[in-house]
C-alpha cells in the first residue's frame, strides 16, 4: 500500500525526484501549493459570492469568507492590494479577481483577492426595469383608456399572497365598508423567484373567473374587478411587480385591474399598466369598495327628492287648471269647445295620474276631477238647464238688455235652436 | 335612454338629472308622471343592485382553484 502511495509521489514530483518513504507532509503541502500554483484556472480568476466574516483589521489587512449556498473559502485581501467599496459589508453580493493561495504553514487554503466589486443587482434590475418602461411607452400601453373601475363591484378576485397582513387589511376593511362584499382570494407567492410565475397564473384565473361561462358554471356573477399586490417590502422584494410577464398579463385582464403594492416613492412597473394604482393594499379597498351605508343613504336622499320635487309639479299643475278652469267659465261659446277639448284631455291626464303610485297627490287630482265634471258645461246642459246667446254671440246671463223681438240662440246638450224674445221680466230683488 | 341596462354610475347620474329637472318645475302633468316613473324605476334599479354585491368569500390556493377551473372545464 505505501509503495503505490510511493509511487503516486514519484510522479506527482515529475521532476525526476524520486521518493521511497513516506513523504514529510511539508513538502507535500508544498507540492500542493505548487500544483494549484501552476494552474492558470486558480489564477486571477473571476469569483462570485457573498461576504460572511468580514473583518477590517488595524494592519490594513482584511480578512472574509466568499460563499453560496454550495460552498465556500476564505479571502485575504492584502494591506493597499485593492480598493474596497465602502458599501461591501457582512452579506454584500461580491464579485473578486483572486488567485488561489496555500498558506503551507498551517495547510490552509485561502483567495488572495486582488480586486473586489459590490455586485449591483439592483442596479440591473433598473436598468431592465427602464427598458421595459420604454417599451411599453412605445406600445402605447401606458397612454390606453384605463377602465373604469365599477360603482358597485358584484365580484372582486384578490392575487395576493395567502395568510398575508395585507390580505387581512383588505379584508377587514372591505368588511367594514361592505360587509359581506363578494370576493375570491387567489393565494399566490408575491416574493422571490417562483413570484413571478405564480402572479401571472393567478391573473389568468382571473381573467377565467371574468367570463360569463366560468361564472354561470360557478354560479356567482363574474369577476368585475381585479385586485394584485402585497405589503410593503425591499425593493427587491417587491421585483416581481416590475417584471415584462406580470405586466403583460395585467394588461391583458379584460376587467380592471388594481396595482395595490405597499411603496411610497418609487413606482412600480404594475403600477403604470393597471387600471388604478394604489399606494398600498387597504388604499387599493378604501378606493374600489364604496360604504353601502353611505351609498344607500344616497339613494334614500334622492328618492325623497324625488318625491317632493313631483309632489311640488302636480301641486302646480292642479293650479293651472283651476285657472283654466276659471277661464272657461267665462269664455264665450266661439272659445268653449276649443277650451272643452283642453279640459278633455287635462281630465283623461288626471285619469293617469289618479292611477300613479303617487297615492297621496293623485288621490287629490282624483277628487278635483269629480268637482271639474260636476261643474262642466255639458253636464249642466245635460241636466235640462241651456245656455243662452245673441245672435252676435255674447252669453247671456240676464234679462238687463233684452228687447222684445231680439234674436237668440238657445244651446240644449245635443244641439241649438234660434229663438226671439217676446217679453222680458226680472225677478223683484236680483241685481 | 337605450335598451341596455344602463350601469349604477349612468343611472345615478339619470336620477341626478331627473331630480334636478323636477326640482327647477314648469313641466306638464304629463312630464312630470313620466319623470317620476322613470326616477322611481331608476332607483329601485340602483337599490336592488346594492344587494347583489353580497356574496360568498372564496379563499383558495392558485393550485387548488387552478384545479377547480379545470376540472369545471372536463
Amino acid at each position: 500500500m505505501f509503495k503505490n502511495r510511493g509511487h503516486f509521489f514519484e510522479t506527482m514530483t515529475g521532476s525526476g525526484q524520486v521518493t521511497t518513504g513516506p513523504l514529510p507532509i511539508g513538502q507535500f503541502v508544498q507540492l500542493i501549493k505548487q500544483t494549484v500554483s501552476h494552474d492558470p484556472l486558480f489564477r486571477n480568476q473571476a469569483l462570485k459570492g457573498e461576504v460572511t466574516q468580514w473583518k477590517q483589521y488595524a494592519s490594513g489587512h482584511t480578512y472574509f469568507s466568499l460563499r453560496d449556498q454550495d460552498g465556500q473559502m476564505s479571502a485575504v485581501i492584502w494591506k493597499g492590494k485593492c480598493p474596497i467599496d465602502p458599501s461591501i459589508k457582512e452579506g454584500s453580493e461580491v464579485v473578486v479577481i483572486a488567485t488561489l493561495d496555500l498558506y503551507v504553514k498551517r495547510g490552509n487554503i485561502q483567495l488572495v483577492v486582488q480586486r473586489i466589486e459590490p455586485v449591483n443587482v439592483l442596479g440591473e434590475l433598473e436598468k431592465a426595469k427602464r427598458l421595459l418602461i420604454e417599451d411599453l411607452k412605445q406600445e402605447g400601453e401606458l397612454d390606453r383608456n384605463r377602465l373604469p373601475i365599477p360603482a358597485v363591484p358584484k365580484h372582486i378576485a384578490i392575487v395576493t399572497g395567502a395568510g398575508s397582513a395585507a390580505l387581512s387589511d383588505m379584508h377587514r376593511l372591505i368588511d367594514n365598508r361592505w360587509p359581506g362584499l363578494r370576493r375570491t382570494v387567489i393565494g399566490v407567492l408575491v416574493q422571490g423567484p417562483r413570484a413571478p410565475q405564480e402572479i401571472v397564473r393567478g391573473l389568468a384565473v382571473t381573467r377565467s373567473l371574468a367570463t360569463e361561462k366560468t361564472a354561470k358554471e360557478r354560479g356567482e356573477p363574474p369577476v368585475d374587478l381585479v385586485i394584485v399586490g402585497r405589503g410593503g417590502g425591499s425593493p427587491e422584494d417587491l421585483w416581481a411587480f416590475n417584471l415584462e410577464s406580470v405586466a403583460r398579463a395585467i394588461l391583458a385582464s379584460p376587467v380592471p385591474v388594481v396595482s395595490a403594492v405597499g411603496h411610497e416613492s418609487d413606482v412600480l412597473v404594475s403600477d403604470l399598466v393597471a387600471d388604478l394604482r394604489a399606494s398600498t393594499p387597504s388604499d387599493a379597498i378604501e378606493r374600489v369598495v364604496p360604504s353601502r351605508n353611505e351609498m344607500e343613504f344616497l339613494l334614500d336622499e334622492m328618492d325623497e327628492r324625488l318625491k317632493v320635487a313631483s309632489r311640488r309639479q302636480l301641486i302646480d299643475c292642479r293650479q293651472k287648471i283651476t285657472v283654466l278652469h276659471s277661464r272657461l267659465r267665462v269664455a264665450p261659446l266661439a272659445g268653449l269647445n276649443r277650451a272643452k277639448g283642453e279640459m278633455m284631455r287635462i281630465a283623461s291626464r288626471i285619469d293617469r295620474a289618479a292611477r300613479q303610485t303617487l297615492s297621496v297627490q293623485s288621490n287629490a287630482l282624483a277628487r278635483y276631477e269629480a268637482s271639474l265634471a260636476a261643474v262642466h258645461p255639458q253636464r249642466v246642459l245635460e241636466r235640462g238647464y241651456s245656455m243662452t246667446q245673441t245672435a252676435e254671440g255674447a252669453v247671456l246671463s240676464s234679462v238687463e238688455g233684452l228687447q222684445s223681438g231680439q234674436d237668440i240662440i238657445l244651446h240644449f246638450a245635443d244641439g241649438s235652436a234660434d229663438a226671439q224674445i217676446l217679453k222680458t221680466q226680472k225677478i223683484e230683488g236680483t241685481k | 335612454m337605450t335598451d341596455e341596462q344602463p350601469t349604477y354610475t349612468e343611472a345615478v347620474l339619470r336620477l341626478e338629472t331627473i331630480v334636478s329637472t323636477l326640482e327647477r318645475g314648469g313641466m306638464g302633468l304629463d312630464e312630470t308622471l313620466k319623470l317620476y316613473e322613470e326616477g322611481a324605476d331608476l332607483l329601485k334599479r340602483c337599490k336592488s343592485e346594492l344587494a347583489t354585491a353580497e356574496g360568498k368569500l372564496n379563499e383558495l390556493q392558485l393550485d387548488e382553484i387552478e384545479f377547480e377551473l379545470k376540472a369545471e372545464k372536463q
